[in-house]
């Protein structure tokens, strides 16, 4: 019989600060601004007329990708000039995940409340200042009052569309951002305790083979992450181009 | 703290959870200040060495901490104003100078293409002409041809007729000039055969008569 720790959730979460006020997330997050901010820069200042390659390369991907796979997709050729914001969005939060499976950091920053709620928050006010400007408080009555229902269906339909459009959807923005990177690292944490927990079972040799399981998972996680990673930076950046372009264009 | 508690009997392996410090026995003690969280209380604060137990829980997981916050919506709003304002801007001027001269090229390629079919077809047209132009003059060298050629086949033919006509008469002429010695020889002969025969020299226009009307007789 082994016994395996785990430890308080706040100790796989929380770190000291390194001076009062900074701390790992905070390391992430401006590291993830600075990274971001570096590579745009250094593709930037390539010869633009020679063909891409290597940095500009990559950037021009991340460009293309924001704006063939996302905005054309949601929000039409009138939603391209959305594309400085959703990039930032995108490469920030992905930039964020994908410390979860770097070595010694090994923690993503979204895996924290803070950010994902605080981009959340922008993307509301973002979503909604867009609504009124194009549409004036007309956004309200389009928003309340989906055209084509029933009037008597409002009393129940208003009250739905109300909290699904102006409650639900930064809460659902922050809860799917934070959730699924908190699992992810709680997952690698557990496996990567379990492996360990298995490889110095003391007194007991027959359990060090079976941590090759654990291991074998954690590495298979450790390959998920990276794709979660991706992904959730995706639908976060998918869903406020739908947000914006609904609130732009109600007849989309 | 959750002390999970991995059995194995037989081929089977069981994991428990359990709440407590588990069976590692003795705690270790630790100083305050190691603690991630503050103790709670006083006592555990102002002691020397505390066991880990009495450092604070800290607070709950899921409330964001201000300076995560205030740090990520920094870093990100300084990077969004760079991106809007800058980092984009320059990395699309430039793509759309790509794509724009690159569209020019295809633009060029082509207004070169159809150029270079107009003047193929213009080529061919002139090839063609050309080729109408050499089979007329080709047509009329032969007809000259044939014509001067049918020219000195006539010439030819006419000059061939005369000489034949010309020899025709030289033939004429030396046939009666043989037949006119023919018919002296013969009549000198006929003239001594009659002689030696009758002891009588014949009456010589007779017999040069004779002898003329058997070789005419002779000749036919």
């Amino acid at each position: 019989m082994i016994a395996l720790e785990f430890p308080p959730i706040n100790e796989i979460l929380r770190w000291k600060d390194l001076f009062p006020g900074f701390n790992k997330i905070a390391i992430i997050a401006v590291a993830a601004a600075l990274i971001a901010t570096i590579i745009f820069l250094l593709a930037g200042n390539k010869d633009p007329k020679q063909a891409p390659k290597g940095v500009r390369n990559f950037a021009e991907s991340i460009v293309e990708f924001i704006e063939n796979g996302i905005i054309m997709q949601t929000m039409g050729r009138d939603g391209l000039g959305w594309t400085p914001f959703l990039m930032s969005i995108f490469t920030f939060i992905y930039l964020c995940n994908v410390p979860g499976i770097i070595p010694f950091l090994q923690m993503p920053a979204t895996a924290r409340m803070a950010l994902p709620m605080f981009l959340s928050l922008l993307v509301w006010i973002v979503f909604i200042g867009t609504g009124f400007k194009h549409q004036g408080l007309g956004y309200l009555k389009s928003s309340l009052f989906p055209p084509g229902v029933p009037k008597a269906l409002y009393i129940l339909v208003t009250p739905i569309e109300f909290i699904s459009t102006f409650l639900v959807r930064p809460f659902s923005l922050t809860v799917r951002l934070f959730a699924n990177m908190l699992a992810g690292h709680i997952l690698l944490v557990t496996f990567a305790l379990l492996s360990e927990a298995l490889f110095q079972a003391e007194g007991n040799p027959g359990l060090i083979p079976v941590g090759v399981l654990p291991l074998f998972m954690l590495i298979f996680l450790t390959a998920f992450e990276v794709l979660v990673a991706f992904l959730q930076a995706y639908i976060f950046t998918i869903l406020t181009a739908v947000y914006i372009g609904g609130a732009a264009h109600p007849e989309h | 703290m959750l002390t999970a508690v991995v059995i194995q009997s037989g081929g089977t392996v069981r994991v428990e959870l359990l709440a407590g410090g588990g069976e590692s026995g003795e705690e270790e003690l630790i100083s305050p200040s190691k603690c991630l969280f503050e103790p709670e209380t006083e006592e555990a604060r102002t002691a020397e060495k505390i066991s880990p137990e009495e450092c604070g829980p800290g607070p709950s997981p899921i409330m964001p901490e201000m300076k995560e916050l205030a740090w990520g919506a920094g870093a990100f709003v300084v990077f969004a104003l760079l991106m809007r304002f800058f980092l984009f801007p320059r990395l699309k001027r430039g793509m759309d100078a790509r794509y724009n001269s690159i569209r020019e090229g295809h633009e060029n390629a082509d207004a070169a293409r159809s150029s270079a079919r107009s003047e193929v077809a213009q080529y061919e047209a002139a090839v063609a002409s050309a080729k109408a132009d050499a089979a007329k003059v080709v047509d009329a060298a032969r007809a000259t041809l044939e014509s001067e050629r049918q020219a000195k086949i006539a010439e030819a033919n006419s000059r061939i007729n005369a000489k034949r006509e010309a020899a025709l008469r030289d033939a004429e002429a030396a046939r009666g000039a043989v037949r006119g010695q023919i018919e002296s020889a013969v009549t000198d002969v006929v003239t001594s055969a009659v002689e030696a025969a009758t002891g009588k020299r014949p009456d010589a226009s007779a017999v040069s008569r004779a002898v003329a009307d058997t070789m005419s007789a002779g000749v036919r």
